[in-house]
C-alpha cells in the first residue's frame, strides 16, 4: 500500500511544492470548526440549554487548563486561542478516522487527517511558539523579556535558545507521529483485503478496535497540544518574583 | 540495511518512551493514592511531564522516518 500525495509545483518552481490534499483537508477542518462554533453560539440565553451547555463546558475546560499554569491576569488573553487550537486539532485528528479517500491511478490520498503531514503540524507549532514570543514582548516589555533568557543564572542562556527550537520540533512532531502512526496502521489493516477473504474478515475486528483507539488518541493529542501551548505561553508571560 | 537501522531506532525509542512514561505515571498514581484531594494538580503536572519525557523518543522516531 504505497500511498502518494497529489503534489503540484506552483509556477513550475521546484521549491514551491503544494500538497493539494493538505489544502483540501485544512479547508474542510476550518469550515467544520467554524460551522460548529457558529451554530452552537447563535441562541445565547441566560439559562443555557443543549448546544450552549456544551460550548460553555468547553470554555470552562480551557479556563481550567489556563488557570492551572498561569495567573488569570495574563491568562484571560488566551481563552480564545485555546478554544481555537483544541477544536481545530480535534477536528483535524477525527477527519481521518472513519475512512480515507484514495484516487486510484497512482494511489493519491485525498481525504485523510491533515495532521498526518509534518508540514502542517510543524507550522502549527511554529505559529504557537512565535505567538508566545509576541505575547512575552507585549505583556512584559522588551527589557523583562530579554532578561528572562538569563534567569535564574546567566549560563543557562544557550539552553534557553535550544529549548525554543526543541519545543517547536517536539510540539509538532508529537502530533504528527501519533496521527501518522494511526493512518499507517489503518492503511495496513485495510490493505489486508488483497490477501483474500479470510484475511479481510480477520482484519475487521482489529480495525474497529484501532479506530476506537484513534478517537481516544486524537482527543488526547488535541488536549496535550492545547495544554503545552499554555505551558510554553506561561514560561514567556508569567512574572516570577 | 536502512530498514534494520530504522527497526533498531524505532524499537529503542518505543522502549525508552514506555519506561519513562511508566515511571511518571507510577509516581503520579502513588501521589494520588497518598493524597486523593490533590488529584487535579497532580494530573496537570503529569500531563506536562509526559511530553517532556517523550521529547527524545519522538526525535528518535523523526530520525527513523528520515532514514526510511
Amino acid at each position: 500500500m504505497d500511498h502518494s500525495s497529489p503534489v503540484i509545483y506552483l509556477f513550475d518552481v521546484p521549491w514551491l511544492a503544494v500538497n493539494l490534499s493538505n489544502i483540501l483537508m485544512i479547508t474542510v477542518a476550518c469550515i467544520i470548526v467554524f460551522l460548529v462554533s457558529f451554530f452552537m453560539s447563535r441562541t445565547v440565553r441566560m439559562y443555557p440549554t443543549g448546544a450552549q451547555n456544551a460550548l460553555e463546558y468547553l470554555i470552562q475546560f480551557i479556563k481550567n487548563i489556563i488557570s492551572n499554569v498561569m495567573d488569570w491576569k495574563e491568562g484571560k488573553h488566551f481563552v480564545m486561542l485555546g478554544i481555537t487550537i483544541i477544536l481545530y486539532v480535534f477536528v483535524a485528528n477525527m477527519l481521518g478516522v472513519p475512512f480515507e479517500l484514495v484516487r486510484e491511478p497512482g494511489h493519491e490520498v485525498w481525504w485523510k487527517s491533515p495532521t498526518s503531514d509534518p508540514i502542517l503540524t510543524i507550522s502549527l507549532a511554529l505559529m504557537v511558539i512565535l505567538l508566545t514570543h509576541y505575547y512575552g514582548l507585549k505583556l512584559k516589555g522588551a527589557k523583562e523579556y530579554g532578561k528572562d533568557y538569563f534567569r535564574p543564572i546567566w549560563f543557562l542562556f544557550p539552553f534557553k535558545i535550544i529549548e525554543d527550537f526543541s519545543n517547536t520540533l517536539t510540539l509538532g512532531m508529537r502530533l504528527f507521529g501519533n496521527v501518522y502512526a494511526k493512518e499507517v496502521l489503518m492503511g495496513m489493516l485495510v490493505g489486508l483485503r488483497s490477501f483474500g477473504f479470510f484475511a479481510a474478515a480477520g482484519a475487521i475486528l482489529p480495525l474497529v478496535v484501532w479506530q476506537g483507539f484513534s478517537v481516544f488518541i486524537g482527543s488526547l493529542q488535541a488536549f496535550i497540544f492545547c495544554m503545552l501551548t499554555m505551558v510554553y505561553m506561561s514560561h514567556k508571560v508569567n512574572e516570577e518574583h | 540495511m536502512e530498514a534494520l537501522a530504522v527497526a533498531i531506532v524505532a524499537s529503542f525509542a518505543a522502549l525508552s518512551a514506555a519506561i519513562g512514561v511508566a515511571i511518571v505515571v507510577r509516581s503520579t498514581l502513588q501521589g494520588i493514592t497518598r493524597q486523593p484531594e490533590l488529584r487535579g494538580p497532580l494530573q496537570t503536572v503529569m500531563f506536562i511531564g509526559i511530553p517532556l519525557v517523550e521529547a527524545l523518543p519522538i526525535l528518535a522516531i523523526v530520525i527513523a522516518f528520515l532514514l526510511l
